[in-house]
């Protein structure tokens, strides 16, 4: 079980990062309102190992509902890139109005430049310690 | 409150806005962007730095030639700096933030034509923005057998920016800049040249030649803010015949035997035995490589190892090596050419380095590695193959800190110099060393890479510090730096004298009077 600080942090950065997501207009993390429930048809990608990547998940399904396309990327870290890539494009192409994620910090480095390679613009990138970064994608 | 991120030094805001409504009549909107998010990605450092310092005031994404060539007239009028990027991925180096505040980020990445591959000769003309792995899957697609040399980033970096800040790769073909041959470059007025013999009308030989007459000006536009290359003709290596390509591995147990490893080695690279720009790295970066999560979710980095304050200890470093099975030092090579010539130079390696270290040497062959992940990274790298696994090293330490340090050495004497002295440096602040030795035609990039954790204010200091020391010493010991980051280029660009620095800057001044291309590259700026 996670504390319920922790908790709290959660819920905020994740609400924040999908109302801004919703809404087209917030540029950073804090700035935005919560998310109508229900209103959030998004993909939060995280690497599975991680065991604080886990924790957020469960607390993002909970904090903020909605649909979830929950997605782990595994394999190596080329792997990560492409699958990414896949990822970002579906959404853009879809009606997932939310791109999250949840990674160390090899992974988020290539799956940062993977979406940016085409053509992603993030509302946020959070270092939550040495070992985690959260962000939250436009799409 | 400004209604932009950043200005750039000098520029108004009015006067900013007026140049950003130009920019937009030429490009429309999309392709001019001055809001938080899109410029976000742009602000994302590694160097222990504040983002303050490198936030950019816009990106702009031209689509060809002609809208480069007016871009520097609006730049040249407003006197917007404009930074330019291939694809970005400049990784330990400053990424793709501009090197001071306030610059527009050119980002070439959507001129991303392969303009042509030719088979016959082995060669290709390529965009900014064209990836190593869009070469790769082009001549997958077109079932050419090519190889392009890659970089470690290779699935998205670009053949252009990497030449142009003179990257390495790891096949015979590993110095970028030495396989370049014919540029294509916008100049700080708008005019535009071909260098070698590109400037003949219709010439059939702009990336077989690459001397043309006169002077030869191609190395102006590398590690340079002198123009914009927009083209750039990449030689390709013919694959070798199945059988014919021999990756191996070598594990040393000490760290001392070092200066023998490359008085081992040099002799098999110069006479071309050793074809290629093979490695020699250290226990640190490859226990990297094997990061792996507990079942608790931890990660299996230095932390699992040692939990206490400052660089691993020895002893701790043998914990690692033996937990992994790792060398204090693991040379990797292979052998190209024909089944049979692969196999006789096989007898000269492997016999040169039994007779130097006899049962010190351990040799794993491609057969014997089986699949280790870390081999392969490097089978894939020795053959120009797409792999992401360098970036595995940002786990080792976390915090997303990275700079890399990459002095010069000849001798294998100064190799175990620059070792002692930076291991030395690195761990009075705190940190490892972690690095290896990229064997050139004649000397070594000594890549060492200063991880750290950007998270901790205290610990940015100590790394900006370290880095500065680093530099300070090396200079002093006549060795040079290869290339740097953003945070260093002044200093580095001094360490090399007035004389050097004097004739960038008057190329800077008679090229581009106003400026306007990237100050700060290389420490070449005419405003500092």
């Amino acid at each position: 079980m996670i504390s319920q600080n922790r908790r709290s942090f959660f819920k905020t950065v994740i609400a924040a990062g999908a109302a801004m997501a919703v809404s087209g207009t917030g540029t950073l993390a804090g700035s935005a309102h919560a998310a109508t429930a229900g209103a959030i048809n998004g993909v939060c990608v995280y690497a599975p190992g991680l065991g604080s990547a886990r924790d957020f998940v469960e607390s993002m399904q909970k904090s903020a509902p909605g649909a979830w396309n929950v997605q782990p990327l595994s394999g190596s870290l080329t792997d990560c890139y492409f699958q990414a890539a896949l990822l970002f494009e579906d959404a853009k192409r879809g009606s997932t109005n939310t791109f999250v994620g949840v990674l160390d910090q090899a992974s988020f480095a290539v799956v940062h430049e993977a979406i940016v390679d085409r053509g992603g613009r993030f509302h946020y990138v959070t270092q939550n310690g040495a070992d985690r970064v959260t962000f939250s994608v436009e799409v | 409150m400004s209604r932009f991120v950043a200005l750039p030094k000098g520029v108004s805001e009015e006067t900013f806005a007026r140049a950003i409504s130009e920019y937009r009549a030429l490009l429309g909107e999309g392709r001019v962007r001055t809001d938080p998010a899109s410029l976000q990605s742009y602000m994302k450092i590694m160097i222990p730095e504040s983002e303050e310092l490198h936030k950019p005031s816009a990106v702009i994404y031209p689509k060809s030639v002609q809208e480069i060539q007016k871009i520097v007239g609006i730049a040249n009028k407003y006197k917007t700096p404009l930074w330019t990027v291939s694809t970005g991925k400049n990784m330990g180096y400053g990424t793709a933030a501009p090197a001071t505040r306030g610059q527009i980020v050119l980002d070439l990445k959507t001129m991303n034509r392969i303009v042509h591959v030719d088979e016959e000769l082995g060669y290709c003309l390529v965009e900014p923005g064209v990836t190593y792995y869009d070469l790769q899957q082009h001549f997958k697609k077109n079932r050419m057998n090519l190889w392009v040399d890659v970089p470690a980033p290779s699935a998205m970096a670009s053949p252009v920016g990497n030449t142009a800040d003179r990257g390495v790769g790891y096949t015979p073909y590993g110095e970028h800049f030495l396989f370049s041959c014919g540029m294509e470059v916008v100049l700080a007025n708008g005019d535009v040249i071909r260098t070698g013999t590109g400037g003949l009308a219709n010439s059939s030989s702009w990336q077989t030649n690459k001397w043309g007459n006169g002077p030869y000006v191609d190395g102006l536009f590398t590690q340079s803010n002198l123009g914009i290359i927009t083209k750039l003709g990449v030689w390709l290596m013919k694959g070798p015949p199945p059988g014919g390509y021999y990756p191996f591995l070598m594990k040393f147990p000490k760290v001392e035997m070092l200066p023998d490893i490359i008085k081992t080695l040099m002799p098999l690279r110069m006479s071309q035995i050793i074809p290629n720009a093979c490695i020699v790295v250290n226990a640190g970066w490859e226990a990297a490589g094997y990061f792996t999560y507990d079942k608790n979710g931890k990660g299996t980095n230095r932390e699992t190892f040692y939990k206490g304050k400052g660089s691993l200890p020895p002893k701790v470093f043998q914990q690692i090596m033996d937990k992994y099975d790792v060398g204090a030092w693991n040379f990797y090579a292979a052998l190209y050419g024909s089944p049979e010539q692969v196999a006789l130079n096989w007898k000269y390696v492997s016999g040169a380095f039994k007779q130097k270290f006899g049962k010190d040497v351990r040799i794993i062959t491609e057969k014997e590695a089986k699949d280790d992940p870390i081999f392969e990274y490097r089978r894939q790298l020795m053959m120009g193959g797409s792999t992401l696994q360098e970036f595995g090293l940002y786990n080792w330490r976390g915090g997303g800190g990275s700079m890399w340090f990459a002095p010069v050495a000849a001798r294998p004497s100064e190799c175990e110099q620059q070792m002692k002295v930076a291991t030395d440096i690195l761990n009075k602040y705190g940190f490892d060393y972690v690095s290896e030795f990229i064997v050139g035609w004649r000397d070594m990039h000594h890549i060492i890479d200063l991880l750290y954790d950007r998270t901790q204010p205290e610990e940015m200091k100590r790394a900006y510090k370290c880095f500065d020391e680093l530099l300070t010493v090396f200079t002093k010991n006549g060795y040079g730096t290869y290339r740097t980051n953003t945070a260093f280029m002044d200093k580095v660009s001094r360490s090399y004298g007035e004389g050097m620095r004097d004739i960038h800057h008057k190329l800077k001044r008679a090229l581009d009077p106003n400026n306007i291309l990237a100050p700060g590259k290389s420490g070449i700026n005419l405003q500092a």
